[in-house]
């Protein structure tokens, strides 16, 4: 790898002036790469925002300035919480709004944002309000200037709530049952088009035919043009947002996150889904006395991930203490963590709390993972953050001690390649 | 619990069900049912795959629910229906004298020893609560993982009315592969009865109206089945004012349900019965004792609460209110009588005895009034199975009906026993040493059925079964009893 | 046999009707005493003269002027509930909610032997009651002790009025308890009651009978005895801790409901009775995810003196038995279950040299029951209250 050499002295830095040097070097004593493991002295190389090499004691090109926080500091990735809505206030129904966005309802004037960056929350996954079906997600950068410029990823996943009734039922089929009625008016509309089409051929014989074909079997839609109609291209009905999202659904373009409160809600969300085919992620809230065990071995052969609360709970009627995060991931599910409560304060406390889950039996790295790499994958960014690895964002969080541990400081948050909190010296 | 289990690989997985059969057999018409039956007489295996299931509960006193008493048989299922009942029945899937899984066939089995126990068919509750869980509309609402629905199988209650459905109360299982819960496998039966409402005037003339239109039109089309042979061109008579479902009641598909306690109320229906000729199933029928000549005649049946008093209004001089032998004397005019308790719901507030958790509690009490216990526990299984119409598939231990049994520790009806285990469709949904509730209270002994401290130790049973009224020799065993107490 | 029987319970009639005879003698099949020595006689017979019983054993030879009443069941003695509140025949007259301390109140005064509710309390084989007072205030007043005579009025009724004192300490009270309560919590009604009582003792001490307290201050003197209304694991230690480490009264904790057995060790060795019921399991308050049976747990802590009852109409009272099969059902030993419908209560309210057991010079309170006298099947055959019949099955069938 050639680099340039920059010749650079030490230099302070600080949150308020974001003049990190878009070639740095990290020492640190422990990295938490999540995909790669711990390395310990570890070398992150940053150039313009991105990790451009990372490894264990790598020798630093002369020139490169060095941040050298060897063995004090233990860097991971920024945190991800994939299901939020802290900075949003919109109120939902109770209805089905596939085709709405989370994305429309970004202000840029929000504290929470800062608020939660400073902690080391550098990606955000906001869901809209409501039950039934709520709409998309959207995938955010915790720091920008505009509104669209915290956007990482929009349509990160649509909300479905599951519960064992009816209603939320029929609304998932109906669902799938529009993205039928669309495609069965789109062949409709198709023939009627292409039999328009043979009409014109026969009055207009010996024309371009073989061209069009093509198209035609893709069915891409085109601008109507209504002033030749005869030679008009095929223009396929409009998609109510409805259908639009179950087709994106079917074709995979498109993930679910399902919203369910107990294990019998798992077994009509199974029966509601039938034979349809699509990629679908849980979010189980964790309440006093969650029965949810009950089909965790089930949950864990689809190897989907489960969004759930670093917390523990009873078993029900009893006092005793169940980790149920620890025996869905356990089983085989991929956990994703989040704050036990979505403000600032629940957000300060989450470290802390995963960190007593792992106290209480889960898994060191999966309770990492939980929080960085997993949630981005949830959020379908997972190509450009979520781990310490080369060609992925540098957001990471630096830690005078172990992450995981009560009372341990955060030193600073680098977002982007730009540290954006703490008091910082080359 | 002492499950031996067969096929090779898994023989670790004491669990290991097969629920598809299960519930692909259950949807099979009874006539299906039977000519396969006939093939498997001879013997097992050639119709047998990986996918069959077996299941055996041997050695316990079987209580078919027909009258007959199989002391030490066994009861075998296949695929989640009854495929033989007696001695020397060979369970597939085992070596019958060595007790060892048989490796060679590719079917699995289930044995359950029960010896010194007893079994007895699925308890039918007529009505219940909250078994199936909160909402209306179970398919899509129940909760199989429910509390409530474990301490319904943990009564033995194994089938329930529902709204005006017959449900079983299946619990998920969890297989290896996941098998989806069956949710239509819930239902036995849809519209199970005509609801008629006589409380008012207006209510028993519109019954009354309904009916002559309908039989009016019964009439009509049976002699246009008659003439249309002769003129092919004849219309059929028109089905104008017709209500199905009072159709339904005159042909016999439906019973027609009514709520109704007063001895006038009772009359009027019992004799509008006869009139048009359909049989009426009467919940409440508290003064029924009063006139039960007249219900038997309309060959009604009734839904009693044994437990209910209310005197009768102190303005009358006739007899009424309700009594302690109002099943009793319903049953002896011939009326079918089936039992409910005081609150449908299951109750855990502490005071004990009155919810459908004591559903045999309340049959002790007819029992109390003077019903004759076969006739009590068919107040709990084949009355309500014939009332809901659902009695081709349960309320009875019968070879083709479905394999819904309980094991209990002794009479069903004795307030000490408790349900071991309850079997829905061949399959072990609850064992009260797997569950929380009642695994402390006198828990099995894993070798053979701890002896009960009884204060009828020995003698009723005996009694009921030789038909003698002395039991001698009691005597010193229960002044021992005594004496060992005080010590 | 039954047609015997029937003979001779029609002639038993007659001579009701007419002149009772020199002495009546029971003969069962099954004879349960609940004598110390829980003695079992099979075949039994018991011997009623003027009231009393005067004999219990095995059938032997009778004099000839001896009427003899063959009866196919068990003989049991009849049962004893300390907590009713059917005297005044519904659940009117039970709460005096004005005042939280009501030691002047008396129940008796409400009793109306006849009331259907004391008639169908028979059939169920109830013979003594302890009607009392609801628990809507502190001190809710006096009870009072009466046989279950339907047949009879108050003077032949009555055993003791007041036969007793009735308090309410936990839950119900709390926060309601009468119009001029300042009590709303656990310690100021602990505070209001410590405080009327420590007047009575006080009166006591001066030599004086205070008219508005003389009847608690023969409570605490010892001479009547105190039933406690409270529930829960600490309003049971709160009792007992008040009124017998403190004021050593004859105390007995009623209710104890919920997860009060888990105070049963400290109870038992406290030596206070406990009148359980009409709650005998918890669930919910054990959190233990079991079906916890307390009358089981109450015994095996070796609480001393157990019995059972239904607070009727909570429980109907002509139930209480199913109180004793249901705590047998949940884990209690049923021969313990029915001495605490029968011996138990007795001994907790110092009458057990007149009731609870069939035992010779006790009164004749006697139940034939067709089998088992706490299974639901059985029926109560005939009774026989201070050796009168009170019910007879022939008569009384509809009833219970």
């Amino acid at each position: 790898m050639t680099l340039t050499t920059l010749l650079l002295a030490a230099l302070p830095l600080t949150a308020a002036q974001p003049t990190t040097p878009d070639l740095l070097a990290i020492k640190v004593g422990k990295a938490e790469t999540i995909d790669q493991g711990t390395l310990e002295h570890a070398v992150i190389l940053i150039e313009d925002g991105k990790i451009v090499m990372i490894g264990e004691d790598l020798p630093i090109e002369r020139g490169i300035p060095v941040l050298d926080r060897d063995p004090e500091w233990t860097v991971m990735p920024g945190l991800v919480n994939a299901y939020s809505r802290g900075p949003l206030d919109s109120r939902g129904g109770n209805d089905s709004t596939p085709g709405l966005r989370a994305s429309g309802e970004l202000y840029i004037g929000e504290d929470f944002y800062g608020d939660v960056l400073e902690l080391g929350v550098t990606t955000l996954g906001l869901y809209p309000a409501g039950n039934g079906i709520p709409g998309r997600a959207v995938a955010i950068r915790t720091k920008a200037d505009t509104a669209e410029g915290l956007i990482l990823r929009d349509d990160a996943y649509l909300k479905i709530r599951m519960r064992s009734s009816g209603s939320d039922k029929k609304m998932l089929k109906k669902g799938f049952e529009d993205a039928d009625g669309w495609i069965e008016k789109e062949a409709k509309a198709r023939e009627k088009w292409e039999k328009e089409q043979e009409k014109a051929k026969k009055s207009k014989k010996g024309k371009k035919d073989d061209e069009k074909e093509e198209d035609k079997s893709v069915a891409v839609p085109v601008e109507p043009s209504l002033d030749d109609e005869e030679s008009g291209d095929y223009v396929a009905p409009e998609k109510d947002p409805a259908a639009e999202a179950f087709l994106q659904l079917r074709a995979h373009e498109l993930s679910a996150l399902v919203a369910i409160g107990q294990s019998s809600d798992y077994l009509h969300l199974i029966d509601a889904i039938g034979a349809e085919e699509f990629d679908w992620d849980l979010r189980i809230p964790i309440t006093t006395e969650l029965d949810i065990f009950n089909v965790k071995r089930e949950i864990g052969l689809r190897a989907c991930r489960v969004v759930m609360e670093p917390q523990l709970s009873q078993h029900p009627n009893t006092l005793r203490l169940r980790n149920l995060p620890m025996e869905l991931a356990e089983s085989g599910a991929k956990l994703v963590l989040i704050p036990r409560d979505d403000s600032v304060v629940g957000h300060e406390a989450w470290l802390r709390n995963t960190g007593e889950m792992v106290g209480y039996g889960l898994d060191r790295d999966a309770a990492l993972r939980a929080l960085t790499l997993e949630p981005a994958e949830l959020l379908k960014v997972a190509d450009r953050l979520g781990s310490l690895t080369v060609g992925k964002d540098a957001n990471m969080i630096f830690f005078e001690g172990d992450p995981l541990e009560p009372g341990t400081r955060v030193e600073a948050v680098m977002l982007e390649g730009e540290f954006v909190t703490g008091e910082v010296k080359l | 619990m002492r499950f031996s289990n067969t096929i090779g690989a898994a023989f670790a997985a004491v669990a290991l069900f097969a629920a598809t059969p299960a519930a692909k057999a259950a949807l099979l018409s009874p006539q299906d049912e039977e000519s396969s039956d006939e093939s498997g007489e001879e013997g097992f295996g050639e119709d047998d795959g990986p996918e069959t299931h077996y299941f055996a509960v041997r050695g316990a006193d079987v209580y078919t629910g027909t009258g007959e008493v199989l002391r030490g048989a066994t009861v075998l299922a296949k695929n989640g229906r009854i495929k033989a009942i007696g001695y020397d029945v060979e369970i597939p899937g085992l070596d019958f004298q060595a007790d060892v899984p048989s490796k060679e066939r590719g079917y699995t089995a289930e044995v359950l020893d029960a010896a010194g126990y007893r079994v007895y068919p699925g308890m039918v509750a007529i009505e219940s609560s909250g078994l199936l869980g909160t909402g209306g509309d179970y398919r899509d609402s129940i909760d199989p993982f429910d509390q409530n629905m474990i301490l319904g199988l943990s009564t033995g209650i194994t089938s329930t009315g529902q709204s005006n459905a017959a449900c079983k109360l299946k619990r998920y299982i969890s297989q290896d592969p996941p098998v989806p819960y069956d949710f239509d496998g819930i239902v036995l039966r849809d519209d199970c009865y005509a609801n008629f409402s006589w409380g008012s005037g207006s209510a028993r003339r519109s019954v009354r109206e309904k009916l002559v239109r309908a039989s009016e039109y019964l009439r009509e089309y049976r002699q246009w089945q008659i003439d249309v042979k002769n003129d092919k061109e004849l219309k059929e008579p028109s089905k104008k004012g017709v209500d199905n479902s009072v159709l339904d009641v005159l042909q016999g598909n439906v019973l027609a349900k009514f709520r109704a306690d007063s001895r006038e109320d009772l009359l009027g229906i019992a004799r509008i019965a006869q009139e048009f000729g359909f049989r009426p199933a009467i919940d409440g029928c508290r003064e029924g004792w009063t006139v039960a000549a007249e219900l038997g005649r309309a060959g009604a049946f009734a839904i009693v609460t044994p437990r209910e008093r209310r005197d009768k209004s102190e303005m009358l001089v006739r007899e009424g209110g309700s009594s302690i032998e109002n099943a009793a004397i319903l049953y002896a005019a011939g009326v079918q009588v089936a039992i409910k308790p005081a609150s449908r719901g299951i109750s855990l507030g502490g005071i004990t005895g009155r919810d459908i958790m004591h559903l045999p509690v309340e049959v002790g009490f007819a029992i109390r009034g003077g019903l004759p216990e076969d006739a009590a526990i068919a107040a709990v299984t084949t009355v309500p199975a014939r009332m809901m119409g659902v009695s081709h598939r349960v309320g009875t231990l019968e070879v083709g009906k479905d394999c819904d049994l309980i094991v209990t520790d002794g009479d069903l009806l004795h307030y000490q026993t408790f349900v071991q285990w309850t079997v829905i469709d061949g399959q072990v949904v609850y064992d009260k040493q797997d569950e929380l509730y009642f695994a402390h209270i006198r828990p099995r002994a894993e070798t053979e059925v701890a002896p009960l401290r009884r204060l009828d130790a020995g003698e009723n049973e005996e009694a009921a079964e030789e038909g003698d009224s002395e039991a001698d020799g009691d005597d010193d065993k229960d002044k021992q009893n005594g004496k060992d107490e005080e010590e | 046999m039954v047609v015997a029987a029937l003979c001779l319970a029609l002639g038993a009639q007659a001579a009701l009707d007419t002149a009772a005879p020199r002495a009546t003698a029971i003969v069962v099949d099954k004879l349960l005493t609940a004598n110390a020595q829980d003695e079992v006689h099979a075949p039994g017979m018991i011997v009623l003269q003027d009231g009393k019983i005067s004999y219990v054993g095995a059938p032997r030879e009778l004099a000839d002027d001896v009427e003899v009443v063959r009866l196919e069941g068990w003989a049991a003695p009849g049962f004893v509930d300390l907590h009713t509140h059917i005297h005044s025949g519904g659940f009117g007259d039970v709460n005096d909610m004005v005042h939280s301390l009501n030691p002047e109140l008396r129940a008796g005064s409400a009793l109306r032997p006849g009331n259907r509710l004391i008639e169908i309390a028979v059939a169920g084989g109830v013979t003594t009651l302890f009607g009392i007072p609801g628990s809507g205030t502190n001190i809710s007043g006096f009870g009072v002790l009466y046989k279950a005579k339907p047949q009879d009025g108050y003077v032949g009724s009555v055993v003791a009025d007041p036969g007793g004192m009735k308090v309410a300490q936990d839950s119900n009270p709390q926060g309601r308890a009468g119009d001029f309560a300042f009590g709303n919590n656990r310690a100021s009604m602990g505070w209001q009651i410590e405080d009327v009582c420590d007047r009575a003792l006080g009166a006591t001490r001066e030599g004086r009978l205070d008219p508005a307290l003389q009847n608690l201050q023969r409570v605490m003197s010892g001479e009547l005895p105190v039933i406690i209304h409270t529930a829960g694991s600490e309003g049971v230690i709160n009792t007992a801790r008040m009124w017998k480490t403190k004021y050593d009264t004859r105390c007995c904790i009623s209710h104890g409901s919920f997860d009060g057995w888990k105070v049963a060790p400290a109870i038992a060795a406290l030596d206070v009775p406990v009148n359980h019921g009409p709650r005998t399991m918890d669930f919910y308050s054990s959190r233990n995810g079991r079906i916890n049976g307390s009358a089981a747990e109450f015994v095996a802590a070796g609480v001393p003196t157990f019995s059972l009852n239904t607070d009727s109409s909570v429980m109907p009272e002509e139930e209480f038995f199913l109180q004793a099969s249901m705590s047998a059902r949940l884990g209690a030993d049923p021969y313990q279950m029915l001495r605490a419908l029968t011996i138990h209560p007795a001994q907790t309210f110092g009458i057990d040299d007149r009731v609870g057991s069939l035992e010779v010079g006790k009164d004749a309170d006697v139940v034939v029951f067709s089998g088992d006298p706490i299974d639901p099947r059985t029926r109560v055959l005939r009774v026989w209250v201070d050796g009168d019949v009170q019910y007879e099955f022939e008569r009384g069938r509809q009833r219970f």
